[in-house]
């Protein structure tokens, strides 16, 4: 075990390399968790659909994404979208995060669209809207605001998990902490390290999920 | 044979939700202008032959006409025929992330794309009509039960209905409230329009209905003018009904 003045002290010296891995974790992570959202959006009116095919598609899916490693996910889809279509490096694995995330965010939306009272769904239609119009107008707002802290904690996963880029060899947080730590064969010391980091940002962010949790309550009927 | 035009046709409806038989051959007809008052014990399926109307249930079998044209849920658009028969629910149903104004301007805008602001000012006429204009904008968690269910009718007359189905609005209510929605409703009855009202208000029934029907076990057992269902009702079932609600 390192001792306190050790790490201390390695945490300052590495501070300056920690910089840019950490925007790329970050980035990973927003770009992973927005295009997630659209694909769950997507995938969750299919599962609330009348669309019997759609919904095979949507299951399927998600059965898929639950039922393998998220590692043997990225390996596949990173590889798939980086030498089948070239998307680029941080692109690849970018939607291969997104489509992990997606099956996660589309049981999300489903939970809030099917909370919505049904009532609401029925005035709509008694008023002579459409169920798409009333879906659009009626139930997302309404379900949009009750995915918010769910989706925070979403967002918190995607965080943690993005740090298995670093085996798609992506620059991201993980893999400078396994970089330092081959160079010197320190590994405690900058494991120990990146784990502050991840901790450190997972609690900013908690801290603001649950300030949106509270608002979003107070605002509510 | 009197030449009112009729608004709404029942005839041998079904409805069946798996293997129970909800509404048994119901019969019933609605002419312009004339409210019709639907009393009955709770199961009987008073709300169940509403909804159908309104197509939020699809019928098993039978036929609904609406202004004398035969209603095919598989194939109609029913859109349009919602907006020709508006519903008000027991539990107002309002939309929560809308304000006051929003909830009666939203259907019009959605569904018949109209001018915005021409909706706005018939919105607007439409609250003091209910006497909430004051309450246009702010959101309907704030306001009372009653308060409440005014606008859901002046969402619902947003949409210019010719005919208005009710489904217990004063249930949901403090008692102290439902006075201002029956007195709401009983304007709109003046006004002329035709309406199909379920409710256990029988003073109500008695004042402003033009024909009360009794509905027992998923059949309109009797269908009579108020004076006569209340004061001499033909039907023992319903004789039994009133001793017990009245
Ligand atoms: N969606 C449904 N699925 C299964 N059964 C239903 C459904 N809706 C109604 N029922 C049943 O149909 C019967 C009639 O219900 P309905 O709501 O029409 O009665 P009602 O006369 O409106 O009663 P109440 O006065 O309690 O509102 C009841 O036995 C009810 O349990
Ligand atoms: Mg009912």
């Amino acid at each position: 075990m390192p001792s306190i003045s050790h790490l201390t002290e390695e945490f300052f010296r590495t501070l300056p390399f920690f910089w840019k891995p950490l925007l790329l974790t970050f980035e990973l992570t927003v770009a992973s968790v927005i295009v997630g959202s659209i694909i769950g959006l997507f995938v969750a009116l299919l599962k609330v659909s009348k669309f019997k095919l759609g919904q095979i598609i949507a299951n399927v899916y998600i059965m898929v994404i639950r039922g393998t490693p998220l590692i043997v996910q990225i390996f596949v889809l990173y590889f798939g979208f980086y030498k089948m279509i070239d998307l680029g490096q941080f692109w690849s694995a970018a939607l291969a995060l997104a489509i992990h995330s997606g099956a996660y965010i589309a049981e999300i939306f489903r939970g809030s669209i099917q909370s919505i009272d049904k009532g609401q769904m029925e005035a709509g239609l008694s008023l002579g809207m459409s169920s798409s119009q009333t879906m659009r107008r009626i139930i997302l707002p309404q379900a949009m605001k009750r995915s918010i802290p769910p989706l925070g904690n979403q967002f918190i996963l995607s965080l943690k998990e993005s740090s298995l880029a670093a085996f798609i060899a992506m620059d991201e947080l993980f893999s400078l902490a396994r970089r330092l730590s081959a160079e010197t064969f320190d590994e405690m010391t900058y494991f120990l390290i990146v784990a502050l980091y991840y901790l450190v940002i997972v609690m900013i962010f908690t801290y603001v999920v649950h300030r949106m949790e509270k608002r979003l309550a107070k605002g509510d009927v | 044979m009197e030449d009112k035009q009729v608004m709404i046709r029942v005839q041998n409806l079904k409805k069946s939700f798996g293997q129970v038989e909800v509404l048994k051959d119901v019969t019933l007809e609605v002419a312009k202008g004339e409210v019709v008052v639907l009393i009955g014990a709770s199961g009987s399926g008073k709300s169940t032959l509403i909804r159908c109307i309104n197509f939020l249930e699809i019928k098993n079998g039978g036929d609904i006409l609406i202004e004398g044209k035969s209603i095919d849920p598989k194939k109609d658009d029913l859109t349009k025929v919602r907006q020709k028969v508006g519903m008000v629910f027991q539990h107002f149903n309002l939309f929560p992330h809308k304000t006051v104004l929003e909830n009666v301007m939203e259907a019009p805008l959605i569904a018949k794309k109209a001018d915005k602001e021409q909706t706005k000012q018939e919105a607007l006429q439409l609250l003091q009509k209910v006497g909430l204009s004051e309450k246009a904008d702010v959101y309907p968690s704030s306001l009372s039960g009653g308060q409440k269910q005014r606008v859901a009718i002046a969402r619902s007359l947003a949409m210019k209905p010719e005919i208005m189905l009710f489904d217990e609005p004063t249930s949901a209510l403090d008692p102290e409230l439902v006075g201002e929605v029956l007195e709401t409703m009983k304007q709109l009855a003046q006004d002329g329009m035709t309406m199909i009202i379920v409710t256990h208000e029988m003073g109500f029934a008695k004042e402003v209905a033009d024909w009360v029907a009794f509905m027992n076990q998923g059949k309109i057992v009797e269908m009579a003018r108020p004076e006569e269902i209340f004061n001499n009702p033909k039907e023992e079932r319903t004789r039994e009904f009133l001793n017990r609600v009245l």
